[in-house]
């Protein structure tokens, strides 16, 4: 064996380590969510349990009432998602390309939104919404993320470079303004308008402190608020189930981290991080 | 061909002057055609981003009591001087301070060692970056869900190994002294998913002709990566110790879930403390108080950050 083959194997064994430790929540998520009760503390450190439960993922879509919470997740992600796609593609076109008065005026306000950090604002937007009349309505979870400043931005950093002479032929061809949007400008930035709408989906999937705020209804929790309240909820330590419910909210949006994570992870690293 | 000319000369969009340049009508409906496109998202980010943002400001200058939902008092600075007075509050802004101390630098440092790992490795590179960015990739609630049993002191992972080496159970989040430190882990856990993937971005963005320049003068190792490449890399260590202080100040997740910003505060941070203020003192003049405190911090932040980072890049 070569000097060159042991550096590789120790490279390659420290590698596996290190994706070991990271990986190490997942694995005894995934672990302790068969394993049956008994099993969770007596033969906790062996990687595979002596006994399997799987009436964990039951009690935990049951105790936790997970059910309704996704589905409550899916359409609040879907329904911001697609807000913020009708006005943000538009906007950015119009900040992009669009010749009018303002336009400097227009794009120095959604630099300013892009410093303002949701979370941050979250006590006095809760205010406003509650006066509204808003507060404990699915509406109160879509609404106030209907358009993105970080959206707006990134899109349009990505329309500008869309040749004029493209635009200029869709004219020529007599293409409206919703027609030219589209058939030549949403094509032309689908890689940008994917990578934001991964983004959408995985902070409104994830978001935890304003479905915390606005939704007391126990038919608007998300699902990280029907976790944490389970959470809260267990006084017999069923670990099993809450490792269930940690797997069941979780896997929808590792799954979809695996299939794009080519442009998530370009995005992440080109600093387009919103926040 | 004229039009397309100003737009590539100004593509700012300079406002140009009406009596110089009277308005031809063809642009006239291209401006209310842009007009259109640009007022959804306009209304909705001055009623959602905009006026809540202002809210804060003006809140904070009155007694606001939500539950006997009497109108608003104005009480000035009051609101100021009294969670600057507060020992809870103090802890709290002293703890998020701690928080992101205690996490930047080990994410830095873990980030930049799986990145060189990460090149150093030929075929599975691909795999390993992907199961090395999980972390940053999952649902943080319930990695704290799980976090929270790992670290439990009863029949906890840790507990559990630390019985078999011979060691007590240690309370992670019961323990006073323990329980911020605790929780930091899991930032560092998260946040070295985040450096790793950036840091790797700017090691691959380094030119061969350097690395041939390295190995032709001998420089390898821990040399070259002190002389040679973390100078290249500060552009990406600015940015993310840059966006490390952002979500360090605005944890809030992890804490909700792991101890609720107990035992007796010594967890709690700036937003776990706003949400307390608000919702359960319901003291909304107060909390807004604190809102205006963090707001400004992270305003102050983000400019940094588009400054040094160039605004059209980033």
């Amino acid at each position: 064996m070569t000097a060159q083959n042991v550096k590789l194997i120790g490279r390659y064994a420290l590698a596996a380590s290190a994706v070991a430790i990271s990986m190490f929540p997942f694995v005894w998520m995934a672990r302790t969510s068969v394993a049956a009760r008994e099993s969770i503390v007596v033969d906790g450190l062996s990687p595979v349990p002596s006994s399997y439960d799987l009436s964990n993922y039951a009690r935990a879509w049951q105790n936790a009432d997970l059910g309704t919470a996704m589905l409550n997740g899916a359409m609040v992600t879907c329904g911001i998602l697609i807000l913020q796609l009708l006005t943000c593609v538009p906007a950015a076109f119009a900040l992009a390309k669009g010749r009018f008065r303002g336009r400097s005026f227009v794009f120095y306000v959604v630099l300013a939104c892009l410093l303002v950090p949701a979370e941050a604002t979250a006590l006095p937007l809760f205010l406003g919404i509650s006066q509204l009349g808003l507060a404990d309505t699915q509406t109160a979870l879509i609404l106030p993320f209907a358009t993105s400043a970080f959206g707006i931005f990134m899109l349009r950093q990505h329309m500008v470079t869309i040749p004029d002479a493209l635009l200029d032929a869709a004219r020529a061809d007599g293409l409206g303004i919703v027609a030219t949007l589209r058939r030549v400008v949403v094509p032309a930035s689908m890689p940008a308008i994917t990578t934001f709408a991964v983004f959408s989906v995985f902070i409104h999937w994830n978001d935890y402190l304003w479905p915390l705020l606005v939704a007391r209804d126990p038919e608007l929790r998300t699902p990280p608020m029907a976790l944490a309240l389970f959470q809260q909820s267990d006084t017999g330590q069923d670990f099993g189930a809450l490792a269930a419910g940690a797997v069941i909210i979780t896997l929808p949006i590792v799954s979809l981290f695996l299939l794009v994570q080519r442009r998530f992870i370009a995005g992440v690293a080109g600093g387009e991080l919103p926040g | 061909m004229k039009g397309l000319r100003h737009s590539a000369h100004h593509p700012r969009g300079r406002p140009e002057s009406p009596a110089k340049n009277p308005v031809p009508p063809g642009r006239r409906r291209e401006a209310a055609t842009a007009y259109a496109l640009v007022a959804p998202a306009m209304v909705l980010l001055t009623a959602f981003v905009l006026v809540p943002g202002l809210l804060a400001f003006v809140a904070a200058l009155f007694r606001v009591d939500l539950i006997s939902g009497s109108p608003w008092t104005w009480v000035g600075l009051d609101n100021f001087r009294a969670i600057l007075a507060d020992p809870a509050v103090q802890r709290s802004i002293v703890n998020t301070l701690l928080y992101c101390a205690i996490t930047i630098v080990p994410s830095l440092a873990i980030g930049l060692a799986l990145a060189l790992l990460a090149t150093s490795i030929g075929r599975g590179r691909t795999l390993v970056q992907t199961l090395l960015f999980l972390p940053f990739a999952a649902n943080l609630v319930a990695m704290a869900v799980v976090f929270r049993y790992i670290y439990g002191f009863r029949g906890g992972f840790v507990n559990q190994v630390f019985a078999v080496i011979g060691i007590g159970p240690v309370n992670f989040l019961g323990d006073p002294a323990l329980a911020l430190p605790t929780i930091a882990t899991v930032g560092i856990w998260r946040a070295s998913a985040l450096a790793m993937i950036m840091y790797l971005a700017g090691l691959t963005s380094v030119p061969t002709a350097i690395h041939e320049a390295c190995a032709a003068d001998g420089i390898t190792g821990f040399t070259k990566l002190r002389r040679v490449l973390l100078p290249l890399l500060r552009p990406v260590t600015v940015l993310v110790t840059v966006l490390m202080v952002m979500q360090g100040v605005q944890v809030f997740d992890t804490v909700n879930v792991l101890t609720q910003g107990g035992p007796r505060g010594t967890s709690e941070t700036v937003l776990t403390m706003t949400w307390r203020l608000g919702f359960v003192y319901f003291d909304l003049g107060r909390g807004a108080a604190l809102c205006v405190l963090v707001l400004v911090t992270l305003i102050a932040v983000g400019i940094f950050r588009r400054r040094t980072l160039g605004e059209g890049s980033r």
